[in-house]
């Protein structure tokens, strides 16, 4: 009983970390229509941006996260601006190629820019944990956690209440007559990418402080925030919490009753019958 | 155009088919080339790093020294080498483009035992020796093949001198879990260790396989903590193992010994982990000792200062075990009197010679016996605690809980 609830708890936690490394990824998808191939990637320089402000500039990882969320924002508009704005319109097939090339590209640069070594962003707390009964929680990942809940709501906030809120959503509903309200798709799409690619650097940060860094873990994240997203629903930052809590609770039961091999195969199993079944994600509205 | 450029151009021509026609001083001298496909980039580079750079000292050392004695000519070593993203299959494709293109005289190995499984069939296909320091599964040897030789201890005997200290230890560990990543080095090792175990009168109350590439060891530990075992075996990959012992400390799963395959002889492995990699047990089969001599470096203790001088990082087994594949194949080719791969892989079967890396010498299936030395790291140290049937330095255990360290 006592491992159940310890697991149930890790399934959790877990979970807030998967739901902070899919918003951003949600988020792009369903105002740009982009699936950002390249959103793993973000989230290892956002690992990596973390790692050196906390290395050599001793600015505290939890901290530091709205520095690296300002400077991966920036990266992300950029980007959008300059690049994915001129196929935003292009069938989907491109812009997978798009992204899936930044992806490649920001890999091997990574590689050369900060070498294959393995990075971890440790302060002395991250490895403590707080013991409640006989279930442990671990500082970090309870951090992470609150991390993931407090951005999830501030992101359905911003997009409830805000005027640029508004106007992302109504460019993503129907791009015709935001613009004809006055909205310039340009500088929206670009914001959009923007606060997309600021979530994943701020879920690097938080990555970096549970698991390790390297050049290469962009991919896996991608996949992840990808089954997220899809379990979840596109319509609501809410959903991707819901798809990220559902995923690392089914994964860690996988892992006890199961074994540990079959956790992709449920957590992909389980993407597969939301596809079938409701195909607009958990929360998301019937179609 | 006047004819005078025509003519002009024409005797360019000629002149430059004279020149490739020319055999030059450089074409000139012998040459033996190495071929080998490693993981320059990929999620393998970390590692894929020390065979580049060991097959270069190696090559480079060897050379300076008069290169490969063959009857009466001296030949010079040469090295081709290419990058396989650490990818299996574009490893197979450049191992065959090495002996069917470039047409390289030996192969060495890349990193992995998955890697060394699915490249050994090219050296096999060809008849082309391959001597390959970065697979240690028991499964490329099983096969009959004859073109492959391996350097690296077996993957079975992994665990051994560490089941053989933990007998030792006090209070002595009665449980065990072995924790083992899906492919084939560490499905080896766990094959090895568990009647090693039985044995030795431990119980494995634990014993799962996990999904290599795996991030998240939380339930696994969970289970560990809650069914209070004692020693903690974990066969896997470098970025496994980090992610392990830092979900153990967030977790505060403190057994009383964790050991692990891979990841605590290298110092970039210790240096991610900083303070936390304290106390863990972890096994190479080399270390950098002044009793193992060497032809070509004098012994491995100049081996490694003259590595890290030149690379910047410490060498560890995969290092030395690189540079001993070059080495054996030199040894082979003078000892054949040929670079005939035929006559080369009959030598190799029969060489026996001191290196750096030990003892070198291959058994009827290609693969060298090392016994595996137990390593811990205590501090900022990496100590040798047991390794042939006698402790070395006591050993830091039982691991005290996190909190109290």
């Amino acid at each position: 009983m006592d491992l159940l609830a310890q697991v149930l708890v890790n399934g959790m936690l877990l979970g807030g970390l998967y739901a902070v490394m899919a918003l951003g990824l949600a988020l792009v998808w369903g105002v740009l229509n982009i699936v950002n191939l390249a959103h793993g990637a973000f989230i290892m320089l956002g690992g990596y941006l973390s790692w050196y402000l906390y290395t050599y500039a001793g600015i505290d990882p939890f901290l530091g996260l709205p520095l690296t969320a300002v400077v991966m924002f920036a990266v992300g508009y950029g980007v959008q601006r300059g690049l994915l704005n001129l196929i935003v319109r292009a069938p989907m097939f491109n812009t997978l190629l798009v992204t899936f090339g930044i992806e490649v590209v920001l890999t091997y640069l990574a590689q050369l820019a900060f070498s294959a070594d393995f990075r971890t962003i440790n302060p002395s707390y991250v490895g403590d944990s707080i013991a409640l009964g006989t279930v442990v929680l671990p500082v970090s990942r309870l951090l992470a956690f609150g991390i993931a809940i407090l951005l999830t709501v501030s992101m359905w906030l911003f997009l409830l209440r805000t005027r640029l809120g508004r106007a992302i959503r109504a460019t993503a509903q129907n791009l015709v007559a935001a613009r004809l309200y006055g909205v310039e798709p340009r500088h929206l799409y670009a914001m959009t990418f923007g606060i997309g690619i600021a979530l994943a650097g701020a879920a690097g940060g938080l990555y970096g402080t549970v698991s390790q860094i390297n050049p290469y873990i962009g991919a896996a994240l991608t996949a992840k925030s990808f089954a997220i997203s899809i379990i979840g629903g596109l319509d609501n930052p809410l959903g991707v919490i819901v798809g990220g809590l559902f995923l690392g609770i089914l994964e860690s039961l996988t892992a006890l009753y199961i074994g540990s091999t079959f956790s992709d195969v449920a957590s992909f199993g389980v993407l597969v019958l939301v596809l079938i079944v409701r195909p607009t994600g958990l929360l998301g509205k019937a179609a | 155009m006047s004819s005078v450029f025509r003519i002009s151009r024409l005797s360019a021509l000629l002149l430059f088919a004279a020149a490739v026609a020319m055999p030059s001083g450089e074409v000139l001298a012998k040459e033996i080339v190495l071929g080998a496909s490693v993981q320059l980039t990929g999620p393998v580079a970390n590692t894929g790093r020390y065979y580049r750079d060991a097959y270069q000292l190696a090559v480079d050392r060897i050379n300076a020294a008069g290169g490969v004695k063959i009857g009466n000519d001296s030949y010079k070593l040469a090295l081709k080498l290419y990058d396989n993203q650490s990818d299996v299959n574009l490893s197979v494709r450049q191992y065959t483009q090495l002996v069917s293109q470039d047409k390289v005289d030996f192969l060495l190995g890349p990193f992995a035992s998955n890697f060394a499984l699915a490249d050994s069939a090219v050296s096999e296909k060809y008849r082309i020796p391959m001597v390959q320091g970065g697979g240690a599964s028991d499964q490329i040897f099983s096969r009959g093949f004859k073109f492959i030789f391996g350097t690296l201890a077996p993957a079975s005997n992994y665990f051994g001198s560490t089941i053989e200290m933990l007998k030792g230890l006090d209070p002595a560990p009665k449980s065990v879990a072995l924790l083992y990543a899906d492919d084939a080095f560490d499905v080896s090792v766990a094959e090895g260790t568990r009647p090693k175990l039985k044995k030795a009168g431990l119980t494995l109350v634990m014993d799962e396989r996990y999904s290599t590439n795996a991030t998240d060891f939380s339930s696994l530990l969970s289970q560990i903590k809650s069914k209070n075992i004692d020693a903690v075996l974990v066969a896997g990959h470098e970025t496994e193992i980090l992610n392990f012992v830092r979900q153990a400390k967030s977790l505060a799963v403190a057994p009383k010994m964790y050991s692990f395959t891979v990841g605590v002889p290298s110092e970039d492995f210790r240096k991610a982990l900083g303070t936390d990699a304290d106390y863990a047990f972890g096994m190479t089969a080399w270390l950098p000792s002044a009793d193992l001599k060497d032809r070509w470096f004098g012994d491995a203790a100049q081996f490694a200062a003259v590595y890290k001088a030149k690379f910047g990082y410490d060498p560890d087994y995969h290092a030395a075990s690189g540079v001993a594949d070059v080495e054996v194949l030199v040894q082979a080719a003078e000892m054949a009197g040929s670079t005939d791969p035929a006559k080369v892989r009959d030598a190799l079967s029969k060489v026996k010679f001191d290196s750096l890396y030990g003892p070198v010498e291959f058994n009827e299936s290609g693969q060298i016996d090392l016994p595996q030395t137990v390593i811990q790291v205590q501090g900022d140290r990496l100590v040798a605690i047991y390794g042939g049937n006698r402790k070395i330095a006591p050993p830091k255990y039982p691991m005290p809980a996190w909190d109290v360290r």
